[in-house]
């Protein structure tokens, strides 16, 4: 389909001989919110990590099979060049603690060494802080250093980071696990508001959280992908018993 | 049930009053050298004492101005030598852990911060003194960075694999390549506790008397001139101590104190290097 | 405005459709009953399809809310009230859609004098007054308004009540108007059941706005509360 932005084509994740990501096959529209949920252990962020090529850097991690971006095998293009083009946003905010909250937010050119204008950093920076819904509560202290921030505020503050990129799409890696109900209902709210322009894959161990936000949710089991569907659809009547299973909460 | 309890409150303050006074006990030496030496040392120590080379024989006055120079000459070579060999190899083995290079370089390292300063004066007599001909400040300088390097390389891996690996891979996500990476941001964050690492070794190095022995020797001239033999404080002391001359007795304390306060300053900034670090992060 | 905000006003104004198109089935019975006119009649008749479908489409809306956003407290009360009204709404446009049918079933015109004589007209223009009252209620989370309709249901009672004797001797009065008459009184009990169901309604609207049950006590007049 002309809409698709990422297809995974009989992906195969390992570390060392564990088999840890089996045959997955799966494709991504364009601005959707896409949740992977599943229970610990069952290779959902393992298969998000292979996407924009982070899993190989575990010593000992490889992978079989194809990614493609826009149609292209991200196996085939340059790793940095790919981790550029897609963002990343993880469990723990982790701004860069010696850069100023404007410097964080345009670190992906900072650290990569590209030079641009004042105007354009400025202009990047209130862009990104605003997609970020985060514009208007620093937009006094740019220059100070992010600690003050609380939890909920640096973790956009990462997603504004990774919104400077310029990224089609966003991964996301338990991005409220470690932020308390308010912090998270904040970042939720802002899913809603990167759709229009990015596509959003989240990984969340809280199913509550896949049914609130994401438009299908993808069900991993044991490393397999075993229902993909709408997410009202999943929530109402999933088609696989152990996708009810897992739900339901009568996993043992 | 409450006798018993009774009892063991008892046992517990008891305990508690003992580890108390022999915390205190410790600190004791530590006061009576210092006081000692501030008291034996401070008299002595005026402009003239720090600008002025050593009187000859017999006279009053003089100073150890040779010796200052000395010291820092040698101590700036050897961190020259030490400081970026000592970065990267602490680097190597924080991002490398569990490769059989970083083991046994690892252990090499611990096995050098072991061996006795005087060992290694020796060592460096056999190596640089003999084949250049004579003593030397370089001489000096390289036993003195043998010493630097294992402080050197152990906090700087301490300092690296404390950072969380977070830190790393938001870097890395970015579309960061490695090196950069590193350089980037693992140095600039973990800075404080690399510096630290630094002055940790200064303030070992700057008071080592035995390996310059052999190496270095001492010169009661001003001089820069690093391929001659060069005069350190350490070194001076040793000299000036073991003297017969009471003026040269009272020109080793006021070193002593020189050297006492060197030390004790870059040990309280090498504290307060760690304290803000730790906020920092 | 969260999701699920939106969701639930979402619902709100589903329901307030199928309300008015409801509400509408009833008064064009009614016209069609005292005109006598088939072809409304038949109207009403298609456009009962309709009513079906929002009953069908408000379920499914109920239940994605409830899968996707578990909602608790007062939105919880709200969806549990929103289904059972979906259903109640649904009735009294069965019951408006049977009433149609009679018209167009009947072979002749229901004679002006028994439509007088049983209070049917009366309790049509209250069944329908009712009815309207148990929106406004809805609408604006008026708890007042909705006690008000279990009295108001009373009169209904009572006119149902009397039903059987005013149609027997109308019947006395003149053999020949028996079918209508019969007809008459199938009309009067199906519009005591709106009446019921807009009770209920009423119920549900308290329930979820205050918490408390109302259900199954004799004229709503006392409440067990259950906060």
């Amino acid at each position: 389909m002309e809409n698709t932005i990422v297809k995974a084509e009989n992906y195969n994740s390992y570390f060392g001989d564990n088999h840890v990501v089996k045959d997955v096959n799966i494709s991504i529209h364009k601005n959707e919110v896409i949740a992977v949920m599943g229970p610990s252990g069952c290779g959902k962020t393992t298969f998000l990590r292979g996407i924009n090529r982070m899993h190989e850097l575990i010593p000992g991690a490889t992978s079989k099979g194809k990614i493609l971006l826009d149609g292209e095998n991200v196996y085939d293009m340059n790793a940095i060049y790919v981790r550029a083009k897609i963002g990343m946003v993880f469990q723990r905010p982790n701004p860069f603690p010696n850069l100023s909250i404007y410097e964080n937010v345009v670190a992906g050119y900072l650290l990569n060494g590209i030079k641009l204008s004042k105007a354009d950093k400025d202009a990047i920076v209130e862009k990104s802080l605003t997609s970020a819904a985060l514009w208007k509560e620093v937009k006094d202290s740019l220059h100070k250093k992010g600690t003050f921030l609380s939890g909920g505020q640096q973790q956009r503050l990462c997603i504004a980071r990774a919104i400077a990129m310029q990224p089609e799409l966003i991964l996301f890696d338990e991005p409220t696990s470690a932020l308390d109900p308010i912090s998270t209902s904040s970042v939720e709210a802002l899913f809603h508001e990167l759709k229009a322009n990015y596509t959003l894959i989240i990984v969340t161990h809280n199913m509550q959280q896949a049914a609130r936000v994401s438009d299908r949710t993808a069900f991993f089991y044991m490393g397999e992908l075993v229902e993909f569907d709408d997410t009202k659809q999943m929530f109402t009547a999933p088609r696989d018993q152990r996708t009810q299973n897992y739900i339901t909460g009568r996993f043992s | 049930m409450e006798p018993k309890l009774g009892i063991r409150n008892v046992k517990s303050m008891i305990f508690k009053g003992v580890i108390i006074f022999f915390a205190f006990l410790i600190t004791v030496p530590l006061i009576i050298v210092l006081l000692y030496i501030i008291k034996q040392g401070i008299t002595q120590v005026n402009w003239s004492f720090l600008t002025h080379v050593p009187a000859p024989t017999g006279e009053k006055g003089g100073g150890i101005a040779n010796a200052l120079l000395g010291s820092f000459i040698m101590v700036m070579m050897a961190s020259v030598v030490a400081v970026p060999v000592g970065i990267l190899a602490g680097i190597y083995l924080s991002e490398n852990p569990g490769t059989k290079l970083a083991y046994y370089s690892g252990l090499c390292v611990d096995i050098l911060q072991g061996v006795p300063s005087i060992v290694v004066g020796i060592v460096v007599y056999f190596w640089v003194v003999k084949p250049l001909g004579g003593f030397s400040a370089i001489a000096g300088s390289i036993a003195l960075a043998i010493m630097m390097l294992p402080i050197i390389i152990r906090s700087t891996e301490q300092t690296l694999k404390l950072l969380p690996d977070s830190l790393k891979e938001a870097a890395l996500s970015l579309g960061v390549p490695y090196h950069r990476v590193i350089i980037k941001v693992i140095i600039p964050c973990g800075f404080a506790g690399i510096l630290s690492g630094i002055t940790l070794s200064i303030a070992r190095i700057i008071g080592e008397t035995a390996p310059l022995l052999f190496t270095a020797l001492g010169n009661n001239f001003l001089t820069m001139k690093i391929t001659g033999p060069m005069d350190s404080l350490p070194h001076v002391i040793f000299s000036y101590a073991t003297s017969p001359y009471d003026d040269w007795h009272d020109l080793a304390w006021g070193a002593s104190f020189i050297l006492l306060m060197f030390v004790l300053t870059l040990n309280i900034v090498t504290k307060l290097l760690t304290r803000k670090w730790k906020i920092q992060l | 405005m969260t999701p699920l905000e939106n969701e639930i006003t979402a619902l709100k104004k589903e329901l307030i459709s199928m309300w008015i198109l409801v509400q509408s089935q009833l008064n064009k019975a009614k016209e069609a009953m005292i005109q006598f006119d088939k072809d409304l009649a038949r109207e009403v008749l298609i456009k009962e399809k309709r009513v079906n479908s929002f009953e069908l489409k408000i379920d499914r809306d109920c239940e994605n809310i409830f899968a996707l956003h578990c909602p608790v407290a007062i939105d919880l009360r709200f969806l549990l009230a929103a289904l059972k009204i979906n259903t109640n709404l649904e009735r009294t446009g069965d019951i408006a859609a049977s009433i149609a049918l009679y018209v167009v079933e009947s072979p002749v015109n229901f004679d002006a004098d028994i439509l007088e004589k049983t209070s049917l007209i009366r309790m049509y223009d209250e069944a329908v007054n009712i009815l309207m009252d148990t929106r406004t209620a809805f609408e604006k989370e008026d708890t007042v308004l909705a006690r008000s309709i279990f009295k108001r249901d009373d009169v209904l009672d009572a006119i149902n009540d009397s039903a059987p004797i005013s149609i027997a001797e109308a019947i006395k009065a003149d053999i020949k108007t028996l079918p209508e008459a019969l007809y008459v009184l199938s009309i009067i009990r199906k519009l005591e059941r709106v009446g019921d169901q807009s009770k209920n309604i009423a119920e549900e609207i308290i329930f979820y706005v205050e918490a408390k049950i109302l259900k199954h006590f004799e004229s709503g007049k006392k409440g067990k509360s259950e906060a």
